[in-house]
């Protein structure tokens, strides 16, 4: 059972499970309970910020430990670095029009759950043929094209933003069908093969954990 | 120790009171808001697909019958089909969202309604996952040899719980009479009824086995998404529900009306459908074996919505093999799956060692209930 539509399978049930303890943590019971506060928001741009800022840069590792015989998926994770390597000067822009000041978000520190994931995707990019990252990719485009949108709305209406403030939240909610779609076509670059779809689910589960982690460690 | 039985649904049996109402006349039949056509009324509708339903209400407020005197007449019919009357049953669990009275239990109503003579009784109040908590402790009783006839329903009497009166001088309407969309989909969407089913030891022709029934709550991760009791704002603090202000000024906050936020029944759907895909991934449920497919899906759309990640998860069972009840019968709630089930086993379409995959996911606080039957 390693085909693509095994594996997605599994990275659903890791999604969903990743979603329900995500709601549980406090930040985001304070954003779905209408309780969130401008010092919440920073709080969690900061976050964010560390967590895009690292992302095209482990990507980037990621594509030059990919194989020859690989190319395809190897122009896809750079393609994918470019797209978003400035993608944290956007959350700088949100941090400064909600009224915060740029270098105390320039400045801001990874908090313990934050130290925890960069570590993780950094070790994984580094190693040959990184296939298990696909899975840390699915949880963390999971949230750009399921979550984002809707946390961005909720912080909008909660603390009477203008769109400007909420542009990052906001401009990640693409299209879910089309991003779906990508992700069979990036399985399907490495499957079947039963080994590798176990590695993609197991670095799906690890950096969904972490990364609750990281938000769990916002409002502690 | 003795070992645990088999058991056997050997009737169903279904209730819907009066005739049915079409969605040109619902609104009138409910009642109008402040005295204006329902805004959200329409859109409803149309993401829910339902086009006719039965209210035990009539519009001048007369009441046919209760939600209790449903549920009797419904494991009435159950026991018919099976060749049994209610002096058969060892133990009766009844099932609902919202009883005749707010206490005692649903289960002592219902008895009192279909009698008898003493019996085990069990009350389960949920939203419409209540029907498989009841089934499965009928089924249990029968397992473990506790009794040999057991019987398991569930009723709904939502409509009174739609009158203008539940509305009207609440904060859920506006100055200008527009009644909140949280109040407004469910006046649209749920109707009254009953079902109910009788399970023995021993099968007889035309019976199901229960293979297993499986209820798996969320409720530790999700916040209230259909509810009753509290206001909008309120409902997650467990300090501040309606007894806190009193009847009275419940009422007037809005916290007495039956309530669902849609926002957070978008993730709700996801965590449904990721149990499901779980049950999947661990050989429980083999979507290639369902010959039938029973969801109780509250709304058309919804299903729409999940029909393509269960494709892209091989998690799907063909169009063909599901069979809902939706669009005739309404959304009866706890009631439906067996309403469902019922007008299944009249069609006449189960054969044997066909297998029966019931869904009843449940929104009141993020719950899902799957069971596995299999003809005899």
């Amino acid at each position: 059972m390693s085909d693509v539509a095994d594996t997605l399978r599994k990275l659903t049930i890791v999604f969903t499970e990743f979603e329900g303890r995500l709601e549980q943590t406090p930040l985001i019971r304070k954003l779905t309970r209408g309780r969130f506060e401008l010092a919440d928001y920073h709080a969690f741009l900061v976050q964010l910020r560390q967590q895009v800022k690292e992302g095209a840069l482990w990507m980037s590792r990621a594509a030059s430990n990919i194989d020859d015989k690989h190319l395809e998926l190897r122009s896809l994770l750079m393609r994918h670095a470019v797209t978003e390597h400035r993608d944290f000067r956007l959350l700088e822009a949100d941090y400064v029009a909600s009224g915060g000041e740029l270098r105390v978000i320039q400045s801001g520190e990874k908090n313990v759950g934050s130290e925890a994931l960069s570590a993780w995707m950094y070790h994984q990019a580094s190693q040959p043929n990184p296939f298990g990252l696909l899975g840390a990719m699915w949880i963390i485009e999971g949230l750009g094209s399921i979550k984002a949108q809707e946390w961005g709305r909720r912080v909008k209406e909660t603390l009477a933003l203008p769109d400007e403030a909420v542009r990052f939240l906001l401009y990640h909610g693409e299209n879910d069908v089309e991003h779906i779609e990508e992700f069979k076509a990036m399985l399907a670059m490495v499957l079947p093969d039963e080994a590798v779809a176990k590695r993609i689910v197991r670095t799906a589960e690890v950096t969904a954990r972490l990364y609750a982690l990281q938000i769990e460690e916002i409002l502690q | 120790m003795s070992e645990l039985r088999d058991g056997y649904i050997t009737g169903t049996g279904a209730f819907l009171p009066g005739a049915p109402v079409g969605n040109d006349q619902m609104e009138e039949h409910l009642g109008r808001v402040a005295g204006r056509d329902s805004l959200f009324g329409k859109k409803a509708l149309r993401w829910n697909g339902v086009e006719s339903r039965h209210y035990a209400m009539a519009p001048d407020g007369s009441v046919s019958h209760s939600n209790a005197q449903m549920c009797a007449l419904a494991v009435g019919a159950a026991l018919e089909r099976a060749g049994l009357a209610p002096r058969d049953l060892g133990m009766l669990a009844a099932a609902t969202t919202q009883g005749d009275l707010l206490a005692p239990g649903h289960a002592a109503q219902v008895h009192a309604e279909l009698g008898g003579g003493p019996m085990e009784i069990a009350s389960f109040q949920s939203v419409c996952g209540s029907s498989l908590m009841a089934a499965k402790a009928a089924w249990l009783n029968v397992r473990a040899g506790e009794h040999d006839v057991t019987a398991a329903c569930a009723g709904e009497f939502s409509s009174r719980w739609f009158r203008p009166s539940f509305y009207e001088g609440t904060a859920l309407v506006d100055a200008k009479g527009r009644i909140r969309a949280e109040a407004d989909f469910l006046r649209f969407t749920l109707s009254d009824g009953a079902g109910g089913v009788v399970i023995e030891a021993k099968p007889r022709p035309g019976a199901l086995k229960i293979n297993f029934i499986d209820i798996v709550s969320l409720a530790d991760r999700y916040d209230p998404c259909m509810w009753a009791g509290a206001t909008v704002d309120d409902r997650t603090d467990p300090l501040a529900f309606w007894a806190k202000a009193g009847p009275r000024a419940a009422h007037e906050a809005g916290a007495i009306a039956l309530l669902q936020d849609f926002e957070l029944l978008k993730r709700v759907i996801r965590a449904w459908v990721g149990v499901y895909l779980e049950k999947v991934d661990q050989g429980r449920i083999v979507p290639a074996e369902v010959d039938h497919c029973l969801v109780h899906y509250s709304a058309k759309s919804l299903r729409a919505e999940i029909v393509s990640l269960l494709e892209d998860t091989a998690g799907m069972i063909p169009q063909e093999k599901w069979f809902s009840v939706l669009r005739e019968v309404g959304n009866v709630g706890s009631a439906s799956i067996w309403l469902m089930l019922d007008r299944l086993m009249q069609s006449g379409q189960v054969k044997p060692g066909e297998k029966i995959l019931c869904v009843v996911p449940e929104s009141g606080r993020a719950l899902v209930g799957f069971m596995m039957l299999e003809a005899v």
